[in-house]
């Protein structure tokens, strides 16, 4: 039980500070409003037909705004010196890595549920359609764009070049996720169903996969 | 551990030049000209070994980087180390000839096709290998991180491959009938390219070594 009371607790905390330090956020949500505007302009599908070009845009946004913040997730840590004291804390360290992840996911969420409301307004994505489809996709891809993203956050943490480094190391290990993200989403706004496509269980598949290596392996990507 | 890597450096280096003149000879003496493709076709013998050799080598940077996180011992970084900037050579060679063989096999120099797709985002990952550890120098704390980079890294391989697979349309034939002259060009060229890898390797980890004594 403790193991989840400390992750819940650097969870709220997280959440807390950067609800109260506001940079974070708001420059993830604008850059993703900015984004999805530029990208109105350069593609031409998003004007004609938005089903073809919806999910890869939509997608394309929400990976780079959350790289945004979650890039930021460790690093703020190492600079304020607050990192090695959460690393001296009487906690497990996958308890540590559960409560970075869970921040991560909430933020993602949000970020998520902002920019298709906007896409709605702004391009006719369909969100009507398939709705509980669509959120599950959203859901499933997050967790394991979160779990990814916090492990290579701390692995980044540390190195000379973070903010240079992140996206390098985390974008080709989200290849496999995207694809599946976009073909899901594609799926979903079409009004097909998602049960039995592979791509659910190749997510599925990754989210166990990144989520138990994040466990593991964060107590010697943050040991000193 | 120096004397014995230079030793075997020297003996797989022999074995691997040996045997490359042996390949490069069948290649073009013993192998017939492709009737379709012509003399590019030759272009196989190289490609398949090469992305065979850069899958083993990925594999002993993976091996080496959970055996380095677990015991802790530097001897495990140099091996994880060297093999992952060999593979990326290899990786580079199937980026290489692949193109080469599309060109005249397809019409395009690139097509996004499963397997070259795959290796171009292996050739992504472990070229972000190489600038963390670039980046990071010879500061302990990388060699740990990076390890576990190598390790998730690896594992996301076979999700790169099934998720291109499915995504694109497969243009690798699934099973090739080789003609017996091309099986046996083929079956000497393999055993050259892998002792090559091995030679190359070797002589990375022997200079790692030299490396470690001298700071």
């Amino acid at each position: 039980m403790r193991f989840f009371s400390v992750a819940w607790l650097i969870m709220t905390k997280d959440l807390k500070e950067e609800v109260r330090r506001k940079e974070n956020v708001l420059a993830s949500l604008f850059f993703a409003f900015i984004s999805l505007v530029l990208l109105h302009f350069s593609v031409d599908e998003m004007a004609s037909d938005i089903t073809k070009a919806g999910p890869g845009v939509l997608w394309i946004i929400v990976i780079f705004a959350g790289s945004l913040f979650m890039g930021n997730i460790f690093r703020k840590e190492e600079e304020t010196g607050t990192f090695c004291a959460l690393l001296m804390a009487p906690a497990d360290s996958g308890s540590i890595f559960l409560g970075k992840f869970l921040a991560n996911f909430v933020f993602l969420s949000v970020l998520e549920s902002f920019l298709v409301v906007l896409a709605f307004i702004f391009t006719g994505f369909p969100l009507h359609r398939g709705t509980a489809s669509l959120a599950s996709v959203f859901m499933l891809v997050t967790l394991g764009y979160s779990a990814a993203g916090t492990i290579i956050s701390a692995i980044v943490a540390r190195e000379k070049g973070a903010a240079l480094l992140y996206p390098l190391l985390l974008y080709p290990l989200l290849v496999p996720l995207f694809i599946a993200a976009v073909s899901l989403t594609g799926l979903a706004i079409s009004g097909a169903g998602i049960l039995y496509s592979p791509w659910l269980r190749l997510v599925i598949l990754f989210d166990i996969l990144f989520f138990c290596a994040g466990l593991i392996l964060f107590e010697f990507a943050a040991e000193e | 551990m120096i004397g014995i890597v230079r030793k075997w450096a020297i003996v797989t280096t022999v074995f691997a030049l040996v045997l490359n003149a042996l390949s490069l000879y069948m290649v073009f003496f013993h192998a017939p000209v492709e009737a379709r493709m012509g003399h590019v076709q030759k272009i196989f013998y190289y490609h398949v070994p090469c992305a065979v050799s850069a899958y083993v080598l990925l594999f002993v940077a993976f091996t080496a980087s959970a055996a380095f996180l677990w015991k802790g011992a530097r001897k495990y970084d140099i091996w994880a180390l060297s093999s992952a900037e060999t593979g990326l050579v290899f990786v580079l060679c199937v980026l290489t000839t692949g193109p080469i063989w599309g060109r005249s096999a397809w019409g395009k120099w690139w097509v996004w096709e499963p397997r070259l797709t795959t290796f171009l985002v292996l050739f992504l990952m472990y070229a972000s290998y190489v600038l963390m550890r670039v980046f990071g120098g010879k500061d302990p704390k990388t060699a740990k991180i990076a390890a576990v980079f190598s390790i998730i890294a690896f594992m996301d391989v076979p999700l790169v491959n099934r998720a291109i697979a499915w995504w694109g349309s497969a243009v690798h034939p699934r099973e090739v009938t080789l003609d017996p002259w091309m099986k046996e060009t083929l079956l000497v060229s393999f055993p050259a390219v892998l002792l090559l890898a091995a030679a190359i390797l070797l002589w990375r980890v022997h200079l790692a070594c030299l490396e470690a004594e001298g700071t």
